[in-house]
């Protein structure tokens, strides 16, 4: 754990902030200081895992790590900018200081997937979640097999990590499918909603697959997943729920008997289905 | 457990009093609440028949509390230790479903843990239960047997203590010249009055009687349309939720003081209407009947599931506070009869 109690953040310098979209930064962090009691290193977490990014006076917002635990002495955070917090966090610049609580949640299965082909599908800021496995499979190359990403955007200015979508497939046994939702000047990619990419992994129906977008995109992705006979708990997605505490107490998140920022945020459609969460 | 008598109440409270500092129910109108003791001559001070009308979470969860500051450090040291008068078994057993929440979990809550660990706990045999009680559907009793450092019944000419932990042992040896032998024909009495109110209790809430257990009831209810039924009666006033001493959530929110940024922590109710909402829109609990269904569904099937209790001590404080007339027992009541059949969700154990 970054902090050591657990309603006070740990303070946290911006290294760096880096303009993805519009409306969407990257930012990498690292802690202002190590101290007796707040020793943990900026990567003791696991891909899939969300910290309560606190912007002082103005609140805390749950945001999900974006880097790989491989890289070193620092940490990322994908954001956009879409409400109270995010907006606060939108103004500040290198060398601000932010607050930190965390790492909260369960992880990606992706350890217990060594040796095996692997399927990302993202929709719009989703992507942010899943590069943290997908850098995670790339820092460790040697141990997985064949790895594809399909990722759909509203338009080519909405999409995240487009150098990474460029230099990915330059990996070996790495193949990357973008779309945008309708035809643009200067686009000569695919068009339409990721869906329309699910034809490029039909054949793959035993490979795990990791969801994550806007809830109207895992709606029918997943749809689409169990209709090209992928198996209830071979999907893998994220739910996203307003959270406070973090901590399994304050009552938010609970849904279905569990609570997303303690027994989530990444859980199998069959336990999505199982908690009778409509996705 | 060591039982002893004492003919006055008042000289026991002045030397809780001593010690630290003591709260004990006063009447409020129709109510009692809780409220400081003074040590020279009490005169609001009532023997409570029957539970008060606040829930004893605010000793423990206060409504509003700072939680962390910067620049910190902020830390629980400062809480000095206190004592609670005339708590009933449904006030001990809320606070041992809170005590699964917030200090007994790996994240502990360092304030609440700091509280009740400071807390002199003295509660007092339930004699007039209200029409609103129904701790007997959830096995309270209107006597305790446990969880409290002092226990008092009240007799004809006097009352009966009991300790029931260290903290109580010590105190009534260190006190010992207030308290004789319990006279047997008090004892007697004794047993008699709380047979008399747990009689009481089953005859009021007789209609409670089901033939599957409540969570059985609930979580076979998952398609049932007595959630918006009986939302319709409900104003949104969200006083079942800050009234109930089970109910924990909370809310955090961060402010800007003068000299320092503080974060809060404050009571919220899974009633309100944007409890759920995230930023951007969405809000996955839009209708009042489904946050009304979230609400049982989490006292009766979720928390059971998880920690092995009902997250209800069946005080009634609801039914009494409700603005809109909601009645928790009528709903339990309506959705026994509505669905006998298996229930969508398979029962599942508790861990």
């Amino acid at each position: 754990m970054f902090n050591s109690k657990i309603f006070i953040p740990r303070a946290a310098i911006i290294e760096n902030v880096q303009k993805l979209t519009y409306d969407t930064k990257l930012y990498r962090l690292k802690f202002k200081y190590n101290c007796k009691c707040d020793r943990s290193s900026e990567s003791d977490y696991k891909p899939g895992q969300f910290v309560q990014v606190s912007v002082l006076g103005a609140g805390e917002a749950p945001i999900s790590i974006c880097s790989s635990p491989a890289q070193n002495g620092c940490f990322e955070l994908c954001v956009r900018n879409v409400g109270l917090v995010t907006g606060a966090l939108a103004a500040l610049k290198k060398g601000d200081e932010l607050g930190i609580r965390g790492p909260y949640g369960n992880s990606f299965p992706i350890e217990e997937l060594r040796g095996q082909n692997l399927i990302f599908i993202a929709g719009g800021i989703g992507l942010a979640p899943l590069r943290s496995a997908i850098k995670y499979v790339i820092d460790n190359r040697g141990d997985y097999g064949k790895v594809t990403i399909l990722y759909g955007a509203r338009t080519k200015e909405d999409i995240v990590f487009a150098s990474e979508l460029d230099q990915w497939p330059r990996q070996e046994n790495f193949g990357v499918f973008t779309t945008i939702d309708e035809p643009q000047d200067g686009w000569t990619g695919n068009v339409g909603v990721v869906t329309t990419l699910i034809d490029k992994i039909k054949n793959q129906s035993k490979v795990k697959a990791f969801v994550c977008g806007p809830p109207i995109m895992i709606h029918f992705t997943i749809k689409e997943l169990l209709d090209a006979a992928w198996a209830q708990q071979d999907i893998i997605t994220t739910l996203e729920r307003h959270m406070k505490c973090g901590v399994g107490k304050c009552g938010h998140c609970y849904i279905g008997g569990k609570y997303v920022c303690t027994d989530g945020p990444v859980f199998t459609y069959a336990q999505i289905n199982e908690m009778e969460v409509e996705v | 457990m060591e039982t002893l008598f004492i003919n006055d109440i008042k000289p026991l409270l002045d030397a809780v009093a001593k010690q630290m500092d003591l709260y004990v129910p006063k009447k409020s109108g129709d109510y009692y609440v809780f409220s400081r003791y003074e040590k020279e001559g009490d005169k609001g001070f009532e023997f409570n028949n029957i539970r008060t009308c606040t829930p004893i979470k605010e000793f423990l969860l206060p409504v509003c509390e700072m939680a962390a500051t910067t620049p910190g450090p902020f830390e629980a040291k400062d809480i000095k230790p206190f004592a609670v008068f005339g708590l009933k078994d449904c006030d001990l057993r809320s606070i041992a479903i809170l005590d699964k929440v917030f200090a007994e979990e790996e994240f502990k809550d360092p304030f609440y843990a700091a509280r009740r660990e400071k807390m002199f706990i003295i509660s007092s045999d339930c004699s007039d239960p209200a029409e609103s009680c129904f701790c007997n559907l959830f096995d309270g009793r209107p006597f305790a047997e446990s969880g409290f450092d002092l226990n008092v019944s009240q007799a004809a000419d006097g009352f009966i203590v009991e300790a029931g932990s260290e903290k109580g042992k010590d105190f009534v040896k260190k006190y010992s010249q207030l308290f004789t032998t319990v006279p047997k024909a008090v004892m007697a009495e004794r047993d008699e009055r709380r047979a008399r109110a747990q009689k009481q209790l089953q005859e009021n809430n007789a209609e409670l009687a089901f033939d599957r257990s409540v969570k059985e009831i609930v979580e076979g209810s998952w398609e049932s349309e007595v959630f918006d039924a009986e939302a319709k009666n409900c104003i949104e006033c969200q006083a079942c939720t800050r009234i109930c001493p089970t109910c924990h959530c909370f809310y955090l929110y961060d402010t800007k003081q003068k000299d320092y940024f503080a974060k809060m922590k404050m009571w919220d109710s899974c009633m309100r209407m944007a409890y759920a909402a995230v930023a951007g829109g969405a809000n996955p609990n839009k209708v009042l009947g489904d946050r009304l269904k979230h609400r049982l569904m989490h006292k009766f099937v979720y928390f059971l599931d998880r920690y092995g209790m009902n997250m209800c001590v069946g005080c009634g404080r609801c039914v009494d506070a409700d603005a809109g007339g909601m009645d928790l027992r009528e709903i339990l009541k309506k959705l026994s009869q509505e669905h006998k059949g298996e229930g969508k969700k398979k029962a599942r154990v508790a861990k």
